[in-house]
This record gives structure tokens, C-alpha cells and sequence, in this order.
């Protein structure tokens, strides 16, 4: 597979960009007036000091947390995932509103949602650690919490490389690099499979499937190049029709979608996003039915199950080469 | 006024042109390919269309809102009217998603009930002051604006986004049916107007002075206030909420024509299609092939050309 | 013919008018005396139905006033009330035009007629050449004489002038007098006038009513009316009485 250098600073995932900046200014504001009067006295008020490490995050922040790290709290469904996928699940102490996979983690105390969370929930929860995507929440967040004892790692991994990336950095806190290494060997086994059949190993051999991601159908979004989505697809053995513009999640003319002639068309699906919208009618995609759906949990949160969706996609592209 | 309605209808035309011929995709004059029919006639037809219905309602909405408050200021955006029609779209769109009748009809209702609830607001037993108006129309809108936020947090991630993006103003959901609606209802609403325009002369004036004139003020009231609800109502449903047409447009029409309802209302309906077929025009084409929101081109052409008018009077 | 039978009117518990009545007799002006809160704009008001009454009745030319419909009403009514600002740029000729709002459908431009009426009116106001001044650019005085001629322009056979003469220079306090007295005895049109100068009412009423406190204090002629002991019973002021030397009518002078 191809690879690409680690951008920095990183892009919100899709799911977060969605909120809008008012929810950022009431974010702001409750966060504002939480570290203005709280916080003073409590830093480390246990009596036997518990012995801590460093560890780096991904904005290159030294972090404090505990040796045994045994309770933290994750702001983004994907980073829950992510815990999960490397065994360290049972210590989530608190999640998002969002956070609807796996299974457990509906059971798990919720903290309020990736933009607007409750300090106070989740200071009451006591975590040793609080894994935050969204880096402009990071200056906010680490005075309060950490006036409380509480360590604040940012990651935000996009595409498969940085998935495979933060799943090795959360072995190692979580010291449980033996259930992240065996993922992330499977995963890229998984991923080195598909790529050969079907993706950048396979197409200089042959044209790869136009292919047009959907993101919702009115109005009409989907991918530009700075979506991970876009080097995802050509794993699977599709050129996304939309890979000329110079974002990350454009919202597309619908003249320009007109004339794209995608063979194929992926949906994010979604309540809003079942079909494809009316500008594709005449394309060969809906001509000749070629629409699959994938759940728009697995594109919008890079973690393992981004490589499912690899797979699905991969099959649907190219039903002959899975046989 | 022949000439100036003349040159109105012009440059409407010429506008129409320009946007039909302007857009992501390049399309030739002649001898389309069906794929470019398709892009001509379901795509941008429909979208310019709207967009005029959309710019006639907001600005006769404006000019008759102004002239019965007497208030110059007086803009549906401004008066809390664009706010109630979002959140009675908001409803619909969260509560009745499949039935896409429900949105107008709800937006229609939204709009009425905001704009009584202002005027009530605003009106003491002394009659009504400019201040008190528009510090009603703020309340209001600010009002209804927390209650779509809190609503918005029943949505779930993929409605909010197509949401928030409608809530700027956006014409891009255009539909041959939408533009059926927001035609007919632009027509009704202009027709009412039009038939109380001389009315409103007097009301412009002054309530008592109109009503000693002979003329039926309540019946008036009644009329203007339905009447802008519902081109206001069809236009936030087709197009989210679309600042500054109403409030721009009837000034610049005043300036050209003079205060004479007969003609501010008409010349209205023309001036604003224009305005926003042109705000949109460069919406679909500034940074094609991705899109602007056609309320941010209004604003950003809008509100420096209101103050540079403020400032000259 | 305007019939006022003890009428009252109050706004909530506080009577305002009680017990008034007066006829108003084609082709008569009366002019309204009072102190301020006397109830004379009310009077007024009431006459043009715009408040009801808490008892008695008006009738216009016989029927309860009531019962006829507004447009009805501002067909033979016309009213100058004390001024009106607006902030949107109407000319002097659209603000009178304004004035033929009852004889048109609602649709419709004026007529040649409507303007000839207008245009009559702006000359008689001696406004002629006023028609695209804008109303906002007028001194106050040019403003009262357009309301003025906007009343007249409507054609009504009753005219009711709440202080018309206010903010009038000497010449055209007296035109304003004069215009209305001519249109009352020409057309058989009548007027009820408020004003505070007693020689101007001197001059022109055929009838004053004085009011003190909603109440008719003293009704009649001039002459009758105008007396030391009337004048000072309502506005507390001791005054002089001649004849003045040009009209042989009652003149009234101030004792300060």
C-alpha cells in the first residue's frame, strides 16, 4: 500500500466537522467559565504517589499518565473503537453520546457529546487519562483537567496508516501491546490482501473503477483529496471521480456531479443518504445499478473497521477477483 | 416609470441569461448532448428559477412589512419572520422527514405566528415606537434561533450537516415542484400586496392618519401580515434563510421610484429576483466545481451596501 | 348635518367627555375652546368614530354613525389631526393624493379627477408648485398647510381641524380660517375647529362651544359666548372686551 507522511496539524474527522462552530463557541464559553472557578487544590491528593511515565501524543506533547493506566475517558466514537479493538475496553469509564460500537460501549457512562462534553461528568469519573480527537479544544481542556490531576492525550488518526499508528500507541498505554501488535499484523495482512487484488499493486495492470462516495445526498456532499477516503478507495481498486478538488469534504455542484459518469456509486449510509441524489440519474452507475451502500460509521471513524469497509468495497469493485 | 420598469425587466433578462449560461459545468450554446439537457433543464433551470421566486418573495415581503410598520428597518430576517419559518421547517424536517408537503405548510405557519407575535410584542396601548419593533423583532429571532439550536441536537449527524447548510440559504435543493410552489405563492403574496399597496400609502404614514382616511387598518394588517408570511414561509422552505434581500432591495427600489407602494412592490419582486439570481450565480460559480451558500453572497453583498445607503441618508 | 346627543366617552374608569351634545349644521363652523385635557381632541375623535362612545349616539345626517362602514365614514368626514412624521420619502403631491384613498378601488391609480381635487387643494392651501417636494423636507408650518390641503383634497362635507393653525404664520393662520369658512359656505360643507386663539374664533365660528373638564361650559355665538365671566371660568384668565375696529366683531385682549 501506498504511504504518505503523517500530516500535522490533523483534520476533525468527517463526523465532527459536522458540528459547526456554534457548538465550539458554547463549548468554549462552559470550558472558559469552568477553569476560571475550578481547580485549585487538588492535583494529586492520593497519599502513596503512584509511579507515572511519559508518553508522546500526537501533537508531540509530552503526557504524564500512570505506569498502569486503569480508567480513562474517550471524546470520539472511532478512539473508543479503538480501545476496544486493543483489549483495553473494560477500562472506558466514560464515552460519548456517540459512541455506539461496539456493543459494550452503549453500557458505559456518557460524558455528553464530542463537542460539547460535561468537564464535570468527567472529572467525577476520576480518569487517569481523557483521549481527545479534536485539537482546538486542546488548550481548553488541559487547564482544567489537568488542574485536577487528569492527563489529556490528543490523537486523531484519518487514513489506515495513522489507524495502524494510534492502535500501537494504545498498546503501549494501555500495556496490551500484545492484542494491538496481533491486530495491527492482521489488519495489514487484511489490507495488503485487498491492495494486491485489487488496488495500487493490481492497477497498473488495468483502469481502476470511477467511483463516486456519496456523502449525503441533499445537499450534496463527498470526498476531495484531503479525505482519507480518497487514498482508501484506491486501495480497494477505485479513482474517486472527485479527486481533483482540493479538500477534504466538499459540498459538490450538482452540474459537476452531473457530468462525472461515476460506473460506480458508494453511499455513506445514513438516514438522509439512501440513494443517490437525482443529479446521477443518467450516470452509468444507476444505469447499470452498480450503488452499494456502506454504514457511515465505518467511513466517518477511522479505526479496524475502516478495513472492513475496505473489503466490502473492494468486492463490490471487483466482484471477479474475490471468487 | 415605463423607462425604469423598462430597463428593470432588462436587466432582469439579461441576468436570467447570464446565469443560464454561467455554472460549474460549461455548457455550448447549441446542439446539447442529453447529459448537458439534463444538466440545463433539471439542474440550473429549476436552481435560477428559485432563486428569483425566492429574491421576489423576500423583497416585496420586505417592502410591505416596511411600509405597514412604518419602519424602514423592518426586514422579515430582522423581524423574527425568517426564524419562525426555519424552525416550522425544522419540525417538518424532524418529524415528518418523508412527507415534503409538511415543510412549507409548517414554514407558512412559523412565519405567521412569529411575525403576530412580534407586532403584539411591539405594540403598547400608546401605539407602536420604531425601538420597541425592532427590539421585539431581536427578541424574537433570538429566541427562536436557541429553540433550532436545541433542536438541532435531535438530530443526528448527517441531518444536522444537510440542516445547517440549508439554514444558511441554499439553493442547490432546487426541485420543479419547489419551483411550482414558490411561484404560486410569490404570485398570491405579490397580488395581495399590489391590492392593499394604496392602503399601505396611508399606513406608511401613519395608523390613525389611515385609518381616518377610510382605511380598514386591521383588514390591512391582516392581509400584509399573510400575505408575507406566506412568500416568506415557500421561501425559507425552498431555500433556508437568505439575509438582506428584503431589507436592501425595497430601499434601492425607493430611491429609483420613490415611496409609492404600486410601484415599490412590483419593482420589488423584480429587483430582488434579480439580486438573488445574481448572489447565486456567483454562489454555483466562485469556486466551482464546489459551492457557496447563496445567504452568505446576499450578506456580504448586503450588509456593506446598507450602510454605505444608512450613511448617505 | 352631524347630530351629537350626551354623548360620553372615558378611557377605562377615567371619563374623559360626559354629556355632550351639539348639532352641526351644513354650511356652520364651530370652533372648540377649552383648556388643555379639556377633552377637545377627544371630542374630536369622537366625532370621527375612531373611539367608541360609553353612552349617547352621533348621527350623520340622521344615521347612528356606528353603524356605517369606515370607507363610508372618510367619504364625508375628513380629519386634520396634529401632525405626523414619516421616514419614508413621500412627495407633497402622493401625501395629498392620499387623501382620495375612499373614492378609488384598491387597485386603481387616481383618476383625472382625483388629481384636479388634489391639485385644487395644493392651490387653495397655496401650495401650488409644492407637488415633488418631499413631505420630510418641509418646515413645520408647510407641512400643516399640505395635511390641510390633504383634507380638503378628500371632498368631505365635514371637516374636523384639530389645532390646524399651530405652527401658521399670521397670513396663513388667517388663510387657513378663511378657506375653511369659504368651503363651508360654498359647498354646504361644515367644520368643527380646535384652536386656542379666541379672536381667530371670534372671527370665523358661527358657533363656540367652550369645554371645561369634558362638559359643555358655554355654547352659542360669539357674542354670546365670548364673555369675561365665560372666558375666565375656563381658562382662569382675566381678559378685556372690545369690538374690533375692521370686522365689528368681539375682540379679546389678555389682562396679565
Amino acid at each position: 500500500m501506498r504511504r504518505e507522511p503523517p500530516r500535522q496539524p490533523k483534520r476533525l474527522p468527517p463526523l465532527l466537522r459536522k458540528e459547526g462552530s456554534l457548538w465550539i463557541a458554547v463549548a468554549l464559553t462552559t470550558l472558559m467559565l469552568l477553569s476560571a472557578c475550578g481547580g485549585a487544590k487538588n492535583a494529586g491528593n492520593s497519599a502513596t504517589p503512584v509511579p507515572m511515565r511519559v508518553v508522546t501524543d500526537d501533537l508531540g506533547r509530552a503526557v504524564t499518565i500512570p505506569v498502569k493506566v486503569t480508567r480513562v475517558v474517550s471524546l470520539a466514537p472511532n478512539l473508543t473503537e479503538n480501545i476496544f479493538a486493543v483489549g483495553a475496553g473494560d477500562r472506558l469509564v466514560g464515552v460519548t453520546t456517540f459512541c455506539n460500537y461496539p456493543e459494550q460501549a452503549k453500557a458505559i457512562a456518557k460524558i455528553g457529546d464530542t463537542m460539547t462534553p460535561n468537564m464535570e461528568s468527567i472529572i467525577a469519573l476520576k480518569p487517569d487519562v481523557v483521549f481527545v480527537s479534536t485539537a482546538s479544544q486542546i488548550e481548553a481542556f488541559m487547564k482544567t483537567l489537568e488542574a485536577n490531576g487528569i492527563a489529556v492525550y490528543v490523537t486523531n488518526p484519518t487514513g489506515t496508516v495513522d489507524v495502524m499508528r494510534n492502535l500501537k500507541a494504545l498498546g503501549e498505554i494501555f500495556d496490551t501491546q500484545k492484542v494491538s501488535d496481533d491486530l495491527i499484523a492482521n489488519l495489514t495482512q487484511r489490507i495488503n490482501a485487498v491492495a494486491n487484488l485489487t488496488g495500487p499493486l493490481a492497477s497498473h495492470r488495468e483502469r481502476p473503477t470511477k467511483v463516486f462516495i456519496q456523502i449525503s445526498k441533499e445537499p450534496l456532499f463527498t470526498i476531495g483529496n484531503k479525505s482519507h477516503l480518497n487514498e482508501w478507495l484506491f486501495n480497494a481498486g477505485g479513482q474517486s471521480v472527485t479527486e481533483n478538488v482540493d479538500t477534504a469534504y466538499p459540498k459538490l455542484s450538482k452540474e459537476t456531479a452531473s457530468a462525472l459518469n461515476p460506473e460506480v456509486i458508494i453511499l455513506s449510509e445514513s438516514d438522509d443518504n439512501k440513494e443517490p441524489n437525482d443529479a446521477f440519474k443518467n450516470s452509468p452507475a444507476v444505469k447499470n445499478g452498480r450503488v452499494y451502500k456502506v454504514n457511515a460509521d465505518l467511513l466517518s471513524r477511522p479505526g479496524p473497521r475502516l478495513v472492513d469497509a475496505l473489503e466490502q468495497i473492494a468486492k463490490d469493485l471487483h466482484p471477479e477477483k474475490f471468487k | 416609470m415605463l423607462l425604469i420598469g423598462g430597463l428593470l425587466f432588462l436587466l432582469l433578462a439579461i441576468v436570467l441569461a447570464a446565469a443560464v449560461m454561467l455554472g460549474a459545468e460549461r455548457l455550448p450554446l447549441f446542439d446539447l448532448s442529453e447529459q448537458q439537457r439534463s444538466i440545463l433543464y433539471d439542474i440550473r433551470l429549476p436552481r435560477i428559477l428559485l432563486g428569483a421566486c425566492v429574491g421576489a418573495s423576500l423583497a416585496v415581503a420586505g417592502a410591505g412589512l416596511q411600509s405597514l410598520l412604518r419602519n424602514p428597518l423592518a426586514e422579515p430576517y430582522l423581524l423574527g419572520v425568517s426564524n419562525g419559518a426555519a424552525l416550522g421547517t425544522m419540525l417538518a424536517f424532524v418529524f415528518f422527514q418523508s412527507l415534503e408537503i409538511t415543510r412549507p405548510l409548517l414554514a407558512f405557519a412559523g412565519a405567521g405566528l412569529a411575525t403576530v407575535a412580534v407586532y403584539r410584542m411591539a405594540k403598547s396601548r400608546a401605539g407602536m415606537n420604531v425601538e420597541r419593533l425592532v427590539l421585539s423583532g431581536v427578541i424574537v429571532t433570538t429566541f427562536l434561533s436557541s429553540v433550532i439550536v436545541m433542536l438541532t441536537t435531535l438530530l443526528d449527524a448527517a441531518k444536522l450537516r444537510s440542516f445547517t447548510f440549508w439554514l444558511l440559504g441554499d439553493l442547490s435543493q432546487a426541485t420543479v415542484n419547489g419551483v411550482y410552489l414558490s411561484f404560486g405563492a410569490v404570485i398570491i403574496g405579490t397580488i395581495i400586496l399590489m391590492s392593499q399597496a394604496r392602503a399601505l400609502n396611508l399606513m406608511m404614514v401613519g395608523e390613525r392618519d389611515a385609518f381616518d382616511f377610510g382605511v380598514e387598518v386591521g383588514r390591512v394588517r391582516m392581509l400584509v401580515f399573510g400575505a408575507s408570511s406566506l412568500v416568506v414561509g415557500a421561501a425559507v422552505a425552498a431555500s433556508g434563510s437568505v439575509g438582506y434581500v428584503g431589507l436592501i432591495v425595497p430601499h434601492l427600489v425607493r430611491l429609483i421610484v420613490g415611496s409609492d407602494n404600486r410601484l415599490v412592490v412590483p419593482f420589488s419582486a423584480v429587483a430582488g429576483a434579480i439580486f438573488v439570481v445574481f448572489a447565486d450565480t456567483i454562489a454555483r460559480t466562485a469556486i466551482a466545481p464546489r459551492e457557496l451558500p447563496v445567504g452568505a453572497v446576499t450578506a456580504l453583498i448586503g450588509a456593506p451596501l446598507f450602510i454605505y445607503l444608512l450613511r448617505r441618508n | 348635518m352631524l347630530e351629537v346627543k350626551d354623548i360620553s366617552v372615558g378611557y377605562g374608569e377615567r371619563a374623559v367627555l360626559g354629556g355632550v351634545s351639539f348639532e352641526l349644521r351644513d354650511g356652520k363652523t364651530i370652533v372648540l375652546l377649552g383648556a388643555n385635557g379639556a377633552g377637545k381632541t377627544t371630542l374630536i375623535k369622537a366625532l370621527n368614530a375612531t373611539l367608541p362612545l360609553t353612552s349617547g349616539d352621533i348621527a350623520l345626517d340622521g344615521e347612528r354613525l356606528s353603524k356605517i362602514s369606515r370607507r363610508e365614514i372618510a367619504r364625508n368626514i375628513a380629519v386634520v389631526a396634529q401632525e405626523n412624521e414619516t421616514r419614508f420619502p413621500v412627495t407633497v403631491l402622493e401625501f395629498v393624493l392620499s387623501g382620495r384613498f375612499v373614492h378609488g378601488n384598491a387597485f386603481g391609480w387616481e383618476s383625472e379627477a382625483d388629481v384636479a381635487f388634489a391639485e385644487r387643494a395644493l392651490a387653495d392651501c397655496d401650495l401650488s408648485g409644492y407637488e415633488t417636494r418631499l413631505m420630510n423636507h418641509l418646515s413645520g408650518g408647510e407641512r400643516q398647510r399640505v395635511v390641510l390641503a390633504r383634507a380638503l383634497a378628500t371632498g368631505a362635507r365635514i371637516l374636523l381641524l384639530d389645532e390646524p393653525t399651530a405652527n401658521l404664520d399670521l397670513a396663513h393662520q388667517a388663510m387657513m380660517f378663511r378657506l375653511v369658512r369659504e368651503r363651508c359656505r360654498s359647498c354646504q360643507a361644515s367644520a368643527v375647529v380646535i384652536t386656542h386663539d379666541l379672536n381667530l374664533a371670534a372671527e370665523f365660528a358661527d358657533e363656540i362651544i367652550m369645554l371645561t373638564d369634558g362638559r359643555i361650559a358655554a355654547k352659542g355665538t360669539p357674542t354670546e359666548v365670548l364673555t369675561a365671566e365665560n372666558i375666565k371660568g375656563v381658562f382662569g384668565v382675566n381678559v378685556l372686551l372690545d369690538e374690533n375696529p375692521a370686522s365689528g366683531n368681539v375682540r379679546v385682549t389678555s389682562v396679565f
